[in-house]
């Protein structure tokens, strides 16, 4: 009785958390948009939004980090978005977070690979789409879709690292896998 | 633990090759060249990249290029079928306008 206890409470505290953490994201997104960075190329971003959903695939939790970034990624949608953004963003989140994943369980890279794996798969699946939405044209944009997917992806590593090195939050997520 | 592991590396290393290759694939066809051809009573009337975008407007039709696309804007034949046509950008693929003898080609 008293485990099963625990374990409901343990679930609320882990669906609070990535309630929290998906709103964080949103308002990442947010910030993102007023940032006029597609003025370089259609589709580059920062990606700073991503940042969440790679910490929890660094604390092993793939499952949260799979059902925080779909609900950013649905939520960003409804709120700035349009069905043809949300068609783009989504294939790149999940094909990009597979990968993320992916590269997570082989334990062959750090945080700094899985990032720019997952940034810059992320605009290659955008780049994909595009293609086959608006035509061949678009594949010019590929060197600086790649290229900014590799520094944001750098970048979003970096901060990633520095995040799950810090104690207060690595206390909060290993409490939160037991 | 670490800041950079091997794996880090070769991540950097194989985007990186992937920079370079997609730099070179852009350049190649830039260069080659997907053509839009447009022959009207069998003279070629224009010759042009797939990529450049641009509207031509022929004696009874206007052939619209965007975005690595090509198609019939508008036209004046009675059946229309070159405007249902739809968009072509692949090379081999045509659209042709019988009444007013006019092709546009992929090459
Ligand atoms: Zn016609």
């Amino acid at each position: 009785m008293s485990a099963q206890q625990g374990n409901s409470g343990n679930r609320i505290k882990k669906l609070c958390i990535y309630a929290l953490l998906a709103s964080v994201c949103i308002i990442f997104s947010f910030i993102e948009s007023l940032i006029p960075t597609a003025l370089i190329a259609p589709g580059v971003k920062l990606g700073i939004s991503n940042c969440v959903a790679l910490m929890l695939v660094c604390f092993n939790d793939c499952k949260g980090a799979v059902f925080v970034n779909c609900t950013r990624i649905i939520i960003s949608a409804l709120l700035f978005g349009s069905p043809f953004s949300f068609l783009f963003s989504f294939s790149a989140g999940i094909i990009s977070l597979f990968f993320s994943i992916l590269l997570k369980k082989l334990e062959k890279t750090g945080i700094l690979g899985i990032s720019i794996t997952g940034a810059v798969i992320h605009n290659i699946v955008q780049l994909a789409v595009a293609v086959f939405l608006t035509g061949k044209g678009v594949i010019f944009y590929s060197p600086i879709l790649i290229a900014s997917g590799i520094i944001s992806g750098a970048g979003i590593g970096i901060l990633c690292k520095i995040l799950t090195d810090n104690k207060n939050l690595n206390s909060v997520f290993n409490q939160k896998e037991n | 633990m670490k800041m950079v592991k091997k794996g880090d590396i070769i991540v950097i290393i194989v985007s990186l090759v992937l920079l370079v290759l997609c730099i070179g694939f852009c350049l190649l066809i830039k260069k080659d060249g997907i053509y839009v051809v447009i022959k009207e009573d069998n003279k070629t009337v224009y010759s042009g990249s797939l990529f450049k975008d641009d509207t031509i407007k022929l004696k009874h039709n206007t052939v619209k290029i965007k975005n690595g696309q090509a198609y019939m804007l508008c036209a004046d034949c009675k059946n229309q079928i070159c405007v249902n046509t739809g968009k072509i950008s692949n090379s081999g693929e045509t659209i042709v306008c019988l009444p007013n003898k006019v092709i546009v080609e992929i090459e």
